[in-house]
């Protein structure tokens, strides 16, 4: 226990509520909601090992930390892990929005691109209802944390048939380097029928400092819409990362998403997509290479509500070092949601003898008339494969960093979008040439 | 070139190699005959180094260098090249990755400059020729889904584009219809050169109908018990090999 602990004597949640107050004490519609939602969270607490979904991810070194609303901030000029998407930017920085290095590009008719707060000026009301049919029903106590203490965040709106070519690119990124700064950004993307669009989310910090991102993302596509979601998690390494996406599909709508987790020192994704209607389709692909002491963890769940609906989910591990890495697929097939095909497989690479993953596919199926596959391996690197490159001149570490870029490279050849692939490819080689040398 | 004085091995846990001498000078070709399980396969693994083959005795000395002293991809460098027996498929690692890391480790090993790509490939289409390889080969995965034939020309093509001083050719013919093994044992042939070594360790004298040695080697339960020219391939092909042991025994 360190120093800073040591001296709390509330329990830990109620610490919470004391930030809460110094940063909202207002009485209107939206704090009433923020308040109703930070008495879920104190009344729930943060989740344990003994709830199923946390089996293997332990949240008491976050719990123990003390944290409180991190301030906006300016930088100076666009950062050099930035990707060059093209389309719109838009940076928020430490949960706040940066409008100096933020860009619009021009959106076709029928695009609206907000910030948070923008659309909260405009239609408060429209907002406050929003929230409440959304967050109040979810029950999530970290998202409730996000609804209570939300600065900022981005909202897409796109109308029937609008199709946006150029990827729309949300930086956040942390510069706090005071210790104990929490934000709690929020994207709202809502794809009318038949429209398409391309999200990438890219989470960054570049400070020693520890840190909480606790980013709430939802998307709602209509009848026929499509949405390609790219998600790079490149906190800090002493950063807590927990993010929680939800996405409803209606008809014949489709969603994916990639969902690249490599920073931080404990990371999760929690990914929920709801198939509502008949040939609705989402596909889930990953990518977590937990090295040193990280914790990166995916948890995702694919809800066929509707017949006729599916889903398919492609994840890969790579740890090394004494990184540990958590993959649980949970796959629901309602009861009469008949015709469904959800396919799933889970593959991990360890490097090192201390690292772990955990695997947890889960199938619910209520419904007699599926198709529903899993597989999950977990293996070292191909000794025999490793001899026969160096038994042509590369070096060993060379060899292991083309065979764990091999690996990757399963999952990053599904990334259309050429800035991201390009940039997670170097990212990779970098990290895993990197980790050879040091093994060295 | 190489010198192989009383060489013992394991291969795992088990002796396979009883003291084997085999001396090998520069431009020879030397093909190493012998009964399954005789060792042929074990002594090119060791040669090249392969983890799981432990020498327990003996030396191997190749251009005045201990070769048992170095990492598999320092002999690479120093000049040593195993074409495998059963080569191994790596998805998602390019052929073309693999020829330009491997040809440009062993120049910078050598003191040479990297190749720039316009050289590079025009060397691999030239040698992709001579294997009667189709181009497409390059981006496709390190032999994923290659035919067996394939996979043992893009052995030599590797070869090729390699230099190697001294060449190991392990089984090569093994597979191979007659069309194919013609095409392997000319890129074979191609390479024969006065600074160069070959080293052909094979079951059946049907490789040496192509490729000629200048010496034949019987190895029979981890030694070479007689040596020969080309001539004794064809008397092992006629006759087995009960005489030849029956003949050492005696």
């Amino acid at each position: 226990m360190s120093a800073v602990d040591a001296k709390s004597t509330a329990p830990p949640v109620e610490r919470y509520k004391a930030a809460f107050e110094a940063r909202w004490p207002g009485t209107d519609e939206l704090t009433a909601l923020r308040r109703a939602a930070l008495d879920q969270f104190l009344s729930t607490g943060f989740p344990t090992q003994r709830d199923e979904a946390w089996k293997y991810t332990n949240l008491r070194r976050l719990e123990t930390r003390s944290f409180t609303p991190a301030e906006a901030s300016a930088l100076d000029a666009h950062q050099p892990g930035w990707l060059t998407t093209g389309g719109t930017r838009i940076v928020l920085v430490n949960g706040h929005w940066l409008p100096a290095l933020s860009s619009q590009t021009a959106q076709p008719p029928g695009v609206t691109v907000l910030t948070l707060k923008q659309w909260l000026q405009r239609e408060p009301a429209a907002v406050a209802t929003y929230l409440k049919d959304h967050d109040q029903l979810s029950g999530n106590a970290l998202e409730q944390l996000n609804l209570a203490f939300f600065e900022d965040g981005v909202v897409v709106n796109l109308a029937d048939n609008v199709i946006v070519d150029a990827p729309i690119y949300i930086v956040h990124e942390s510069t706090s380097t005071a210790a104990g700064r929490m934000s709690h950004p929020r994207v709202i993307v809502t794809a009318g029928r038949n429209s398409r669009a391309t999200i990438v989310e890219h989470y960054l910090g570049a400070n020693e400092a520890e840190y909480f991102t606790n980013p709430v993302v939802r998307f709602q596509i209509a009848a026929g819409g499509a949405i390609k979601h790219f998600r790079v998690q490149q906190e800090a390494p002493r950063a807590f990362h927990l993010g929680h996406i939800q996405t409803r599909l209606a008809k014949d709508a489709r969603y994916s998403i990639h969902d690249i987790q490599l920073g931080g020192s404990l990371g999760r994704t929690g990914i929920t997509a709801l198939l509502e209607g008949s040939g609705a389709h989402a596909a889930l692909f990953g990518l977590l290479a937990p090295m040193g002491t990280q914790h990166l963890d995916a948890h995702t769940r694919l809800d066929h509500i509707a017949a006729n609906t599916t889903s398919e989910e492609d994840y890969r591990g790579i740890a090394g070092g004494r990184g540990r890495g958590v993959f649980n697929g949970k796959v629901i097939v309602r009861p009469d949601a008949q015709k469904i095909d959800a396919r799933q497989s889970s593959r991990n690479l360890l490097l090192s003898p201390t690292a772990e993953i955990d695997s947890k596919p889960e199938l619910e199926i209520y419904a007699n008339d599926v198709k529903c596959s899993h597989g999950a391996t977990t293996g070292q690197l191909d000794a025999t494969a490793l001899f026969y490159l160096r038994s042509r001149g590369l070096s060993e570490s060379d060899a292991r960093a083309a065979l764990i870029r091999a690996f990757a490279e399963s999952i990053l050849s599904t990334i259309d979008l050429e800035p991201v692939h390009a940039a997670l490819e170097r990212q990779i080689d970098e990290r895993f040439k990197l980790a050879n040398e040091a093994k060295a | 070139m190489l010198s192989i004085k009383n060489l013992h091995a394991l291969a795992g846990e088990k002796q396979v190699l009883h003291g084997l001498d085999l001396e090998v000078g520069a431009g020879e070709v030397h093909a190493i005959m012998g009964p399954n399980g005789s060792g042929k396969s074990t002594l090119a693994q060791v040669l090249a180094g392969r983890e799981g083959y432990t020498v327990t005795e003996g030396s191997v000395t190749y251009n005045g260098k201990d070769l048992l002293a170095l990492a598999p991809e320092e002999r690479a460098r120093e000049g040593v090249f195993l074409a495998f027996q059963y080569p191994v498929e790596i998805p998602g690692v390019n052929n073309v990755y693999l020829l330009k890391a491997g040809l440009n480790a062993i120049r910078k090993h050598r003191g040479e400059s990297e190749m720039d790509a316009f050289e590079f490939l025009t060397l691999v289409r030239e040698k992709m020729k001579l294997m009667q390889m189709d181009e497409s080969f390059l981006n496709r995965g390190v032999n994923e889904g290659f035919s067996g034939g394939e996979k043992k020309r893009n052995e030599i093509l590797q070869m090729a584009v390699l230099e190697p001083s001294l060449a190991l050719l392990d089984e090569t013919d093994s597979g191979l219809d007659i069309d194919a093994l013609r095409v392997v044992a000319n890129g074979v042939n191609s390479l024969r050169r006065p600074d160069r070594a070959i080293v052909m360790v094979t079951h059946y004298q049907r490789l040496l109908d192509y490729i000629e040695p200048d010496k034949v080697h019987v190895l029979s339960a981890g030694k070479i018990i007689k040596s020969g020219d080309k001539s004794l391939a064809l008397e092992l092909e006629k006759r087995g090999y009960d005489w030849v042991k029956q003949e050492a025994a005696a």
